[in-house]
């Protein structure tokens, strides 16, 4: 590469110099004397490039000379990997993490967040049991079917409803939260980069102060791992402020934990139930593998095991062709 | 729970006529809340028995009054291990260049605003840094606490 890029501007030196050359010659036949500006003008349009694009980029600094882009403030703090035990291959959830995860989540993000794509039956089983999923949903009221004078009443949950939802529409949440609008968070471990780390960080990530210098917006608060660290959500998770029914030290990170784990499992709520079946299907395709393995040596036999032998014509027998 | 309950439950899930029911983990809770109820029943009991006849009864009121204490402290001192793990890294020496590199700003920085220019730059690449690196070191660590 270099070496071309040292060929290429000499070969171009020496094809203006042959230009001159002829051009020389012909000047001296035509006898006017022009042969000092001969290589300025084959080499005036890249000169001309040049200047302009060095014009160009000092007029930019010029007028937006003091701006800061792509710096990391803007890209945000990327999350720091943490070995999550459910991420491996061979491993499922933590149910217990999950029943503290959903505890988590119900005294202290629901507040702000919804969890629309999760109904109550998708928690039987998994997190809750059935009558404790069904004393849940009967904590909240419903939209029944109109009734005959097409009025809809309300009526308790049931399993099959999805878990209410803090605010009517997004408007109201907007609304409520100066204009920040708290996002649902039934996919938000599939929904952003790093996924669980992202979560766990931006949860546990929010220093006690700024560093120093660092602009934080009005109503904002300063998150390294949010991009373009200023988020609207601020620090909601303080050590003890959920009590845990297993007793559990309730910690920032522990809860910050529990709460991305569930929040992966309403994500991925057929994560067990995948790992198993990829199980299954590994298991039953290296059986079907080494059968056909097998099954191919003995279709092979024959021509494998086969040989072939040159019988050589025997002298005094004519006949044969040579 | 038996080698031969597990055997009974196999069955009882088999048979077609059985009903399956999630199990409830209602009763440990009740007795547990009757089990506190009853000790605190007992505590106020002791406590009354104690302001009647204070003398006898002051050991075992000073000794209930520890606990409570305990109780308390514990529940002051619940500390986040993240943050433990991650002083430590901070002041590691994994972590020295980060650390230096912050400082020095945050000294700069802070000097500069108190002048009347104002700062022209911010902290947070460095700090940036300095986090990253806290928190990788104190990953594996916080994870092996953490339940």
């Amino acid at each position: 590469m270099l070496a071309r890029s040292c060929v290429r501007p000499m070969r171009a030196f020496a094809s203006a110099r042959n230009g001159a050359v002829q051009i020389t010659k012909r000047a001296a036949s035509s006898s006017s004397g022009s042969t000092a500006e001969s290589p300025l003008r084959l080499n005036i349009a890249a000169a001309a490039a040049t200047a302009v694009a060095a014009g160009s980029v000092g007029w930019y600094y010029h007028l937006y000379g003091n701006s800061h882009a792509m710096t990391p403030a803007e890209e945000g703090l990327h999350p720091t990997k943490y070995p999550w035990v459910h991420n491996q291959w061979f491993k499922t959830f933590d149910h217990q993490a999950l029943r503290r995860g959903f505890q988590v989540y119900r005294e202290v993000c629901a507040s702000c967040h919804s969890l629309s794509r999760v109904p109550y039956r998708s928690l039987v089983g998994t997190i809750l049991t059935v009558d404790e999923a069904k004393a849940l949903a009967e904590e909240n009221e419903y939209d029944t079917e109109p009734n005959d004078q097409g009025e809809i009443e309300k009526r308790p949950g049931k399993l099959s409803d999805y878990l209410p939802s803090p605010y009517p529409n997004d408007e109201a949440a907007r609304f409520a939260n100066n204009g920040a609008l708290p996002p649902d968070l039934s996919l938000m471990v599939k929904a952003r980069h790093g996924g669980c780390d992202y979560i766990f960080n931006l949860l546990t990530g929010y220093p006690d102060e700024p560093p120093a210098g660092a602009q934080v917006g009005a109503g904002l608060n300063f998150n390294p791992y949010f991009p373009g660290t200023g988020i609207a959500m601020a620090r909601v998770l303080y050590d003890g402020l959920v009590e845990y029914e297993d007793e559990t030290p309730a910690t920032t990170s522990q809860m910050a934990k529990d709460v991305t784990e569930f929040l992966n499992w309403a994500a991925e709520p057929e994560m067990d139930d995948r790992k198993r079946m990829g199980m299954k299907v590994l298991a039953i395709t290296s059986v079907l593998f080494a059968m056909s393995v097998w099954v191919k040596r003995y279709k092979w036999a024959w021509l494998k095991s086969r040989k072939i032998v040159y019988d050589p014509p025997k002298e005094g027998k004519t006949n044969i062709r040579r | 729970m038996g080698f031969w309950d597990t055997i009974t439950d196999l069955v009882e899930a088999a048979t077609p006529w059985s009903v399956a029911e999630a199990e409830a983990p209602a009763h440990e809770t009740t007795e547990e809340t009757t089990a506190e109820t009853t000790q605190e029943d007992t505590k106020t009991k002791a406590e009354a028995a104690a302001a009647e006849e204070e003398p006898a009864a002051e050991e075992a009121a000073e000794e209930e009054d520890e606990e409570e204490e305990e109780e308390e402290e514990e529940e002051e001192e619940l500390q986040d291990p993240k943050d433990v793990f991650e002083e430590e890294c901070r002041n590691s020496k994994e972590c020295a260049p980060a650390k230096h590199h912050f400082d020095e700003c945050v000294e700069r920085v802070t000097a500069a605003q108190s002048e009347e220019g104002g700062a022209k730059e911010d902290c947070v690449e460095e700090f940036f840094h300095l986090a990253h690196c806290a928190t990788a070191c104190a990953a594996p660590k916080l994870w092996s606490v953490l339940k």
